[in-house]
């Protein structure tokens, strides 16, 4: 049972994030060049941005456990010149957070309960409370040590619960996980924003799962933010610049490959067709005419290449347009960093 | 962006209802160090040492001669020993560990204050030295075979080496700070640990000298160990022999206050880094002790050259010719000089010397075995005398002779004066009971043993609350 902490609909509006300019160098690289977003109650803001962008520098400092040179930043209305107070209020899973393997689950999560105030009948009673929330329930009195990685992932974000706190950080929550606690685990995040109302920042990798579950999307690159806004105005924005590159992607059976490239070589229109690296069973095919990909010409060129794949009776499993996804915003917005 | 404004709401504010986060952290770390934590193994490992000591000390028969007061001094300093390196070591595991098991962070992002944290930390981590002091108690009670230095060891073992133990789990836990590593960590501490042990076990040749003795005296362990040998085997009175632990106590005062007051508040994720004023302080010490050193050094009295000899009439009597004791005991005794020349004498000092019979005349030292190594007497007036009590403490067995000598201070730079020798006392120090053997295993092997039962029930009891299911 995940408690709903405010349940108004004017508190989903409430700002509960803020950050303003926040900047930090490492000697003369500048790893953060003015942090600005804003995060509102029961939203999930996906944190992305190639290695080295940011991320980690990012979220110690809003998370207190480094000072920015310059900027401010404000949680629930506390600015970051109150750092305790400010973490009070939030709660953190850590990437690669370490467990003490001797305790047990319950124990841990008195041990924190109490560090955050509460007495202990308090805080054993809350933590039995979470640890029904994650699911782990059952393994409440077992070592810790015996976990498995996503019953420990499970474990850290009962524990960021706490203190119920306003805004919830994630770093890379479900590396490491296998898909089945990928999906639990990214249900459970969602969860935690619908039924409690705290604003969450998840960084990740995944970018499908930033995509699935995430309201809103910051991407940061080489310490500036190259994207802000909800997940479809970033990609809706980016799209158009990646569309005049005029790719789509097919996915088809794996012994259909060769006979669907065959058919849409046999298209005017199409430039090149080759499979996708390690994509099994997917093509990425060029078309020879830029377009604005939501031209009727465009319309009518991938309506051609649908038909031709099912005349040929090969099985269509998934068609897409490139850069229609934030796998393809995200690679074209960090492709200097990359180069 | 919009502007939040800074408003810190009270109601949102835990008030804190719960226990205070110091006593939270030294609970949650006392049960790491106790329960399935390597407090209990190190306890083990020295509990095997210590019997293993009390052992050979109690079957060899050489050592088997020392007297009691030695004992018992010995084993208090190896017991300090052990639990000053495990100290250290429990200390330099505090932060670094947490860092490098990754479990550091989760701590800091509680409201709790920095300090409190590392005073929780530091609590846990000297709970090791009263556990290890108890456990060497059955030893010191045996060592001592019934002599007054068990109760006198109990104390000032007491009390030197708590001060101690803070020091060192403070320093430990300062390297540890500093460190990103738990491997860092250990081998600095190690190193510190080897930089104050070794000068304090140089040869006595070593620490003498104005030079000598300072750096003795300014090296903790050393200046404890000195300071322990004077208390409680050479029975000096505390009045005569305080300034030995200014040195340890001003150096537990200055670890603590670094550790808590400059670095505890600054306790982050990563290592701490000295801010560039701290840089400069701590240079500037350097530099200051460099330059102390230099002017002590220098300040070593020369010898001067002597150039004429003058005789003074001076006699001096002794009130024992001989006498026979056990190791240990204490012989008591006056001297009295008196001046039959016609002039009055100069001020005079009189040297203790001893020497042992069965080895050629080789000299003792008797700072070992007497309180009083020398004094002094104003000028004494033509026909007056002054006479000067002693104490001799018997320390080894053997056949030795002490004398004492009447040195008349010189009258100038290039004039000398005539030392005149007492009558010799031939003192016959015979061995203390030596100790059985059989005796001491029940504890040597006892105490291990009883550890082990400890633990064993201390995990029982702590497994009966775990489900032991796998995941």
């Amino acid at each position: 049972m995940i408690q709903r902490k405010d349940s108004n609909a004017s508190n989903s509006q409430r700002e509960v994030l803020v950050a303003n300019d926040l900047r930090k160098s490492y000697g003369p690289r500048h790893a953060l060049q003015g942090l600005t977003f804003t995060l509102k109650a029961g939203r999930v803001l996906g944190f992305l941005g190639p290695n080295g962008a940011g991320k980690t520098t990012s979220i110690r400092i809003l998370t207190t456990m480094m000072e920015p040179e310059s900027g401010h930043f404000v949680v629930d209305g506390i600015g970051s010149e109150h750092p305790e107070e400010i973490r009070r209020r939030i709660g953190v899973l850590p990437e690669n957070l370490g467990f003490p393997r001797q305790m047990t689950g319950i124990e841990y999560l008195t041990y924190y309960g109490q560090l955050y105030g509460r007495t202990a009948a308090q805080a054993r009673e809350y933590g039995w409370t979470l640890l029904e929330d994650v699911g782990l329930q059952q393994r409440g009195k077992s070592l810790i040590g015996s976990y498995s990685h996503g019953m420990r992932q499970r474990a850290g974000i009962a524990r960021a619960l706490l203190n119920d706190p306003v805004v919830l950080f994630l770093d890379e929550p479900t590396l490491g996980l296998d898909p089945r606690g990928q999906q639990e685990l990214l249900e459970l995040i969602q969860k935690i924003a619908r039924e409690r109302g705290t604003g969450i920042v998840l960084c990740s990798h995944m970018l499908s799962e930033i995509e699935s579950i995430c309201d809103d999307v910051v991407i940061l690159n080489l310490g500036q933010i190259v994207a802000r806004g909800t997940v479809a105005e970033v990609i809706g924005r980016t799209q158009h610049n990646i569309v005049l590159r005029n790719a789509l992607r097919v996915q088809v059976p794996t012994a259909d490959v060769n006979k669907a490239r065959q058919v849409l070589n046999t298209i005017p229109n199409i430039m090149k067709v080759s499979p996708i690296g390690e994509m099994e069973g997917w093509l990425r095919i060029e078309l020879m005419e830029p377009g604005s990909g939501n031209t009727s010409k465009a319309y009518q060129i991938n309506n051609n290449i649908l038909s031709a794949i099912i005349r040929a009776k090969i099985p269509i499993l998934s068609f897409e347009a490139e850069g229609g996804k934030l796998h393809d915003v995200f690679l074209r917005l960090t492709e200097e960093a990359i180069k | 962006m919009s502007t939040v404004q800074t408003v810190i709401d009270p109601q949102v504010t835990r008030s804190g209802s719960g226990a205070p986060a110091w006593w939270l952290v030294f609970i949650r770390e006392l049960t790491d160090l106790w329960v399935g934590g390597k407090a209990l193994v190190l306890v083990f490992i020295y509990t095997v040492f210590l019997g293993v000591v009390t052992y050979v000390i109690a079957s060899n028969s050489e050592l088997s001669l020392i007297p009691p007061k030695e004992m018992v001094y010995e084993t208090i300093k190896n017991v300090m020993a052990v639990s000053l390196f495990i100290g250290l070591i429990i200390g330099a595991d505090a932060l670094s560990g947490e860092r490098e098991r990754n479990t550091l962070e989760s701590l800091l992002l509680t409201p709790s204050s920095r300090r409190q944290i590392v005073f929780g930390k530091f609590l846990a981590a000297i709970t090791f030295w009263p556990a290890a002091f108890v456990i060497a108690i059955p030893t010191f009670k045996l060592l001592s075979q019934g002599d007054e230095i068990f109760g006198q060891g109990l104390f000032w073992g007491g009390i030197l080496g708590t001060v101690m133990v803070f020091a060192y789990v403070g320093l430990g836990m300062l390297v540890s700070f500093w460190s990103n590593s738990n491997k860092t960590s250990y081998f600095v501490s190690l190193g510190i640990y080897i930089l104050f042990l070794v000068p304090a076990q140089l040869p006595g040749t070593a620490q003498t000298g104005v030079m000598g003795q300072f750096l003795q005296w300014i090296n903790p362990i050393a200046a404890v160990n000195h300071f322990l040998s004077k208390i409680l085997v050479n029975n000096i009175k505390f009045s005569e022999f305080w300034t030995w632990i200014e040195a340890p106590v001003g150096f537990t005062i200055i670890i603590l206050g670094i550790l808590f007051l400059y670095a505890a508040p600054g306790l982050r994720l990563e290592e701490g880094r000295a801010s560039k004023i701290w840089s400069r302080v701590s240079r500037a010490i350097g530099l200051t002790v460099i330059a102390g050193l230099m002017v002590i050094s220098a300040a070593s009295p020369a010898a001067a050259l002597q150039t004429g000899i003058e005789p003074e009439p001076l006699q001096i009597s002794i009130s024992m010719e001989s006498k026979t004791v056990k190791a240990s005991d204490s012989i008591f005794f006056d001297t009295v000089i008196t001046n039959n020349g016609t002039e009055a004498s100069p001020s005079i000092f009189v040297a203790m010397n001893i020497i042992n019979l069965e080895k050629a005349g080789e000299p003792i030292d008797p700072e070992d075995w007497s309180p009083q190594r020398t004094q002094s007497i104003d000028p004494l007036a033509p026909g007056g005398s002054a006479t000067l009590s002693w104490r001799v403490n018997a320390i080894l067995e053997g056949d030795v002779m002490i004398y004492m000598v009447a040195i008349p201070q010189p009258k100038g730079a290039n004039v000398t004066s005539h030392p005149v020798a007492s009558p010799g006392i031939h003192l016959t120090v015979t061995p203390f009971t030596k100790l059985n053997p059989g005796g001491v295993l029940p504890i040597a092997i006892g105490g291990p043993i009883l550890l082990l039962v400890i633990i064993y029930f201390v995990n029982r009891r702590r497994n009966r609350n775990i489900d032991m299911g796998g995941s």
